[in-house]
């Protein structure tokens, strides 16, 4: 416990003074306030969520899955990580002090979207169930190609397919019926579904979303046997 | 040879107990065979340390001193033979040639995150500071110290939680005599205090000056070992000071740099 707590501490701390870390939890949000102000509002063809929900998906996935990944392979190409695990620091540990301080960032860029997205009572809490659970699906995601990584640099080269995929699918999927079909078994175009059509209910998003988090936990687990959290 | 009564800086009377701890073994290697690919970088390996002693690691670029200090830090895995150290790895502190502190956090900050592990209260991490010299500098952005400060920022995190075995490679490389020397002292200090401390180093001066033990490295292989003044003594190498760096070029038929 008091290793999670040094981990989180260290990394709020940290990610304060982290600006390019920084401005992914930011930039999103203020997109999609911007464009929903400036071109959605009193344009008949695009509804009043349309940017929200693109900038949300583009956010839980691209944004968080980088940055996940970056953290975690810088730690692990400078060598912090060794003095934790010879400290005692126990990898379970570790994850959960960053993923942690991830997730609380992404809980506050989730409440911004919602804002701007008008989502009030049941559709509120519908959203932000969808975003977190989306949010933890990319830091695994991101948390297993840090790992696998030898270093920032690859990290980053090998997460931009991933982050691609997961980020923009939702994307043209709302454009293109064929690809929504298609994408349908990805985590990030349940925000999609939730958003579009609130009275569907939140059992089948919800499902495809653990489900993906289950594969990934385990691909996850692959990757930590193979390579270990040392580096 | 060192007067050990005066080396543990107890009163006389506490003598016995002091000659007591230098008995009692603390790290030791036995056999250890360790390769990297085909390239065999130690073989059979073997040396005990005792409590309370300074043991020195001297060698060349590339003598296989850092993989000693990873195998006895459980960060590599041998291929053969075995290895102990006396202690729980909370009880021993580290500080390696890669510093591993974290950049855009402060001095105070790095050390924190390391007190919070350890449970101890935030004054070990300003004393810390302070015993290195850094205390000024405690709100100072890790990317803005130089080569010497981070070293002793390392130092600092390797002492803060008061380790019983401590490993430092190379602590004083690239610093100034200055510098090096206010390091030395924390040495002797901490091994008055009772620990035991590993070191390697390049520089034979240093060894001579600091260490209770050396053991000579080349090419993995153990080719001396002993207290410096009687090695030096043993291959007629003492000058006005001893002169270690004779017997390693004695030994291997190569000078240090
Ligand atoms: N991870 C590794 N993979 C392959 N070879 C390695 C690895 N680590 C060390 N070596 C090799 O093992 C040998 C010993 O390396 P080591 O780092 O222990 O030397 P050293 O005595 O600490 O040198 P220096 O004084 O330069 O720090 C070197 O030839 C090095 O190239
Ligand atoms: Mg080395």
């Amino acid at each position: 416990m008091r290793s999670v707590q040094a981990i989180f501490v260290k990394q709020a701390k940290d990610m304060t003074k982290n600006f390019a870390v920084l401005s992914m939890f930011v930039i999103f949000p203020l997109v999609a306030f911007a464009m929903t102000h400036f071109v959605a509002r009193g344009n008949y063809d695009i509804s009043d969520t349309m940017f929200t929900t693109m900038m949300a998906s583009v956010f839980a996935g691209m944004a968080l899955i980088q940055v996940a990944c970056s953290v975690i392979a810088e730690d692990r190409e400078k060598k912090s990580i060794r003095f934790l695990i010879i400290a005692g620091v126990k990898p379970l540990a570790y994850l959960m002090g960053i993923g942690g301080v991830i997730l609380i960032a992404s809980l506050i860029s989730s409440l911004a979207f919602a804002y701007i997205g008008g989502f009030a009572q049941d559709e509120f809490i519908a959203f932000m169930l969808v975003m977190m659970s989306g949010a933890i699906a990319s830091v695994i995601l991101g948390a297993t190609i840090g790992i696998y990584a030898k270093n920032r640099q690859a990290a980053s080269g090998l997460s931009m397919p991933f982050a691609v995929v997961l980020g923009f699918a939702p994307l043209v999927a709302q454009f293109n019926e064929r690809v929504e079909s298609f994408v349908g078994f990805i985590y990030t175009q349940q925000i999609n579904v939730v958003v579009n059509d609130f009275s569907a209910g939140l059992a089948q998003p919800l499902t495809v979303i653990w489900l993906n988090i289950a594969v990934l936990a385990v691909l996850f687990v692959i990757a930590y046997v193979k390579k270990g959290l040392g580096g | 040879m060192k007067n050990q009564r005066e080396e543990c800086g107890r009163p006389i009377f506490n003598g016995d107990l002091c000659a007591q701890r230098m008995t009692k073994t603390m790290i030791s290697m036995s056999k250890i065979v360790k390769k990297f690919g085909s390239q065999t970088v130690l073989s059979e390996v073997s040396f005990e340390a005792k409590q309370g002693e300074i043991f020195g690691l001297l060698g060349r670029s590339g003598a296989g001193k850092t993989t000693i200090i990873n195998i006895l830090t459980n960060q590599l895995k041998p291929d053969g033979g075995s290895h102990k150290i006396g202690v729980t790895s909370y009880e021993t502190g580290l500080m390696l040639d890669e510093d591993g502190l974290y950049d855009r956090l402060s001095c105070l900050d790095n050390l924190q995150v390391f007190a919070t592990i350890y449970g101890i209260s935030d004054k070990n991490s300003k004393d810390a500071l302070d015993k290195v010299g850094l205390g000024e500098s405690a709100n100072k952005a890790v990317s803005h110290l130089s080569k010497g400060m981070r070293q002793r920022l390392a130092l600092a995190r390797a002492i803060l939680h008061n380790p019983k075995v401590l490993f430092l490679d190379e602590p004083t490389s690239g610093l100034d005599p200055n510098t090096a020397q206010g390091i030395h002292q924390l040495i002797q200090g901490l091994q008055k205090q009772g620990a035991t401390i590993f070191l390697t180093t390049h520089n034979m001066d240093e060894a001579v000056k600091l260490c209770d033990h050396v053991l000579l490295l080349h090419k993995g292989k153990i080719v001396e070992q002993g207290v410096p003044t009687e090695i030096c003594e043993r291959h007629d190498a003492v000058k006005t000071v001893p002169d270690l760096e004779k017997v390693f070029i004695k030994m291997t038929g190569e000078g240090l740099s």
